[in-house]
């Protein structure tokens, strides 16, 4: 057997060796590899950046724990930056097994930041029916989510101070790892009440995403752990998804090197194969 | 700092789970299968407390109770109407609110998404191929990173009308056709491609995400459970990989 058929039929837990120690080793000594930021990043901080103080900005957490290391990131940049900006906040989520994950991100930021719920946000929970909640919310917030995740009712909340509907909501940004995410907000919500829509989602959907960006029906994306290390450098915060990069970096770096590898030893093999042919016949 | 114990026991939890998870790149084993029953059955679990403490407590209970709200019974109606699929001799009932359900459902979805993402779309990619710019007159520009670009445009047309091409299939792909359903398969490549990119990019993040959590959870503040969980899950699956090899494979 020659050494490329042997590496071609190399046992694969030593590849997921190889991942995963250039996964731990730039997570255990970073390097601090620049971050360059993207449009599409771009768009979503500079229309929080300049929205009023009091500005109604709605958050849907559209994810459950199985994507955390994506979109909690995420989550926790722009809600940082929504409350520096002392805009007022309005979160919920459209995932019902993702409802005490969100409750945790919001608790804690606005915690953080020093806000008071009710009166500088609000986390209204999960309502049933996914994409009809929007449609509900679109009619009458307060029919959709009578009491917010603490039971607390919403109506008569100063943070909801003169917001009856969707169509009183200045921006509002969905985080979203599947359906109902940044597509249902978009059919249901800004097509039809016409507010400001930006996105943020899951590395695998982002590819999926980006025609809306370019139509202009959202007005930025942030995709996956990247987006987020993005929007922590503008916000100026680095946290978790900035120290992942080094490890994202090397372990991109890891598979190209291996895909390389393997296309090298394959057409050696095929040379290999035409020329014993060839002496054969 | 002391950690809360509740802290603790949650770090441990994590850090368990992540590893008997991940001992399934090792090879199968009673480890991963006990953390995947539980992350099945607790999901679930938590699931239908949410749905009941929202939809029957929060959503119909109280505002019939308290606000005397009685025209919530007819949703709740037509809901309980789809239980009679448990009984055979009434299960046609169950039909009614099917049908609710699938015509308000078609309903409302169908123009949202033929007006957002057949209609938006389409508009999108008959923008016009040069722009005219007041004071410039007509303008080109060639940004490839500026989706708006006159040159992206150019692409983008190219790119639809070549990929329909490859799917229209009553034409045969020969001669100049052929060239156009060659370029639509580039086409296809390239958005496999970066489709495949982003999802590799998306699982790494899922580990980085694992192993981020590994690590905090090796501080002594917590009782160091990544060590001690690392070694029994190594240590178990030794075991079994021995006690494995011990029995020859049933003939």
């Amino acid at each position: 057997m020659s050494f490329a058929e042997r590496m071609l039929r190399i046992d694969r837990r030593i590849i997921f060796l190889v991942i995963g120690l250039c996964t731990l080793f730039p997570l255990l000594f970073p390097v601090g590899l620049p971050i360059r930021i993207s449009a599409e990043v771009r768009g979503v901080y500079d229309y929080i950046d300049k929205l009023p103080e009091g500005s109604v900005f709605l958050l849907s957490l559209d994810f459950d724990p199985a994507s955390k290391p994506e979109l909690y990131p995420q989550a926790i940049a722009i809600l940082r930056h929504a409350f520096h900006k002392n805009l007022r906040v309005v979160a919920m989520t459209l995932w019902v097994s993702g409802t005490g994950l969100a409750d945790q991100i919001v608790s804690q930021t606005a915690k953080e930041a020093g806000k008071e719920n009710g009166k500088d946000y609000v986390f209204l929970g999960w309502s049933p029916g996914g994409s009809a909640v929007i449609l509900n919310m679109g009619q009458d917030l307060y029919n959709a989510f009578p009491a917010d995740y603490g039971n607390k009712p919403t109506k008569g909340l100063p943070v909801l101070a003169g917001v009856q509907s969707l169509r009183d909501v200045t921006y509002a940004v969905s985080l979203g790892a599947g359906n109902p995410g940044v597509e249902a907000w978009y059919v249901f919500g800004k097509d039809k009440y016409k507010f400001e829509l930006g996105g943020g989602c899951t590395g695998v959907m982002a590819p999926g995403l980006y025609p809306l960006l370019r139509s202009g029906q959202i007005n930025g994306l942030i995709g996956g752990l990247r987006g987020a290390a993005e929007y922590e450098t503008l916000i100026g915060q680095k946290g978790k998804a900035v120290a992942g990069m080094d490890a994202q970096s090397a372990t991109h770096l890891a598979i190209i090197v291996l895909v390389a590898i393997c296309n090298i030893f394959y057409f050696t093999m095929r040379r290999q194969q035409r020329r014993q042919e060839q002496m054969g016949s | 700092m002391e950690l809360p114990f509740e802290v603790i026991l949650g770090g441990w939890i994590a850090t368990g789970l992540t590893l008997f998870i991940l001992s399934f790149l090792y090879e199968d084993n009673p480890l991963f299968k006990l953390a995947e029953h539980l992350y099945v059955g607790i999901s679930l679990g938590y699931t239908i407390v949410k749905t009941y403490d929202t939809v029957v407590m929060t959503l119909i209970l109280r505002p019939i109770l308290d606000k005397g709200e009685w025209s919530l019974l007819i949703p709740v109606a037509i809901g309980t109407l789809m239980l009679a699929r448990y009984v055979p001799k009434a299960a046609w009932l169950s039909r009614y609110a099917f049908a609710f359900i699938v015509g308000v459902g078609a309903g409302l979805a169908i123009p949202r998404t033929i007006s957002s993402f057949i209609l938006k779309q389409v508009e999108d990619t008959v923008r016009p191929l040069l722009a005219i710019v007041p004071g410039d007159g007509v303008t080109f520009t060639y940004s490839l990173l500026n989706p708006a670009s006159n040159l992206n445009g150019i692409i983008i047309l190219i790119g639809v009308v070549s990929v329909l091409f490859y799917f229209f299939f009553s034409v045969e792909h020969s001669g100049p056709g052929k060239m156009v359903a060659r370029a639509g398969i580039v086409f296809l490549m390239i958005s496999f491609g970066a489709a495949f990119g982003y999802t590799v990019m998306a699982r790494m993040s899922l580990l980085i995400g694992r192993l981020t959590d590994l690590i905090e959870f090796s501080d002594a503040s917590y009782g160091r459970p990544t060590l001690w969980l690392s070694l029994l899950t190594i240590a178990t699956l030794i075991v079994l990989s021995r006690r494995g090899s011990t029995h020859p494979p049933n003939q």
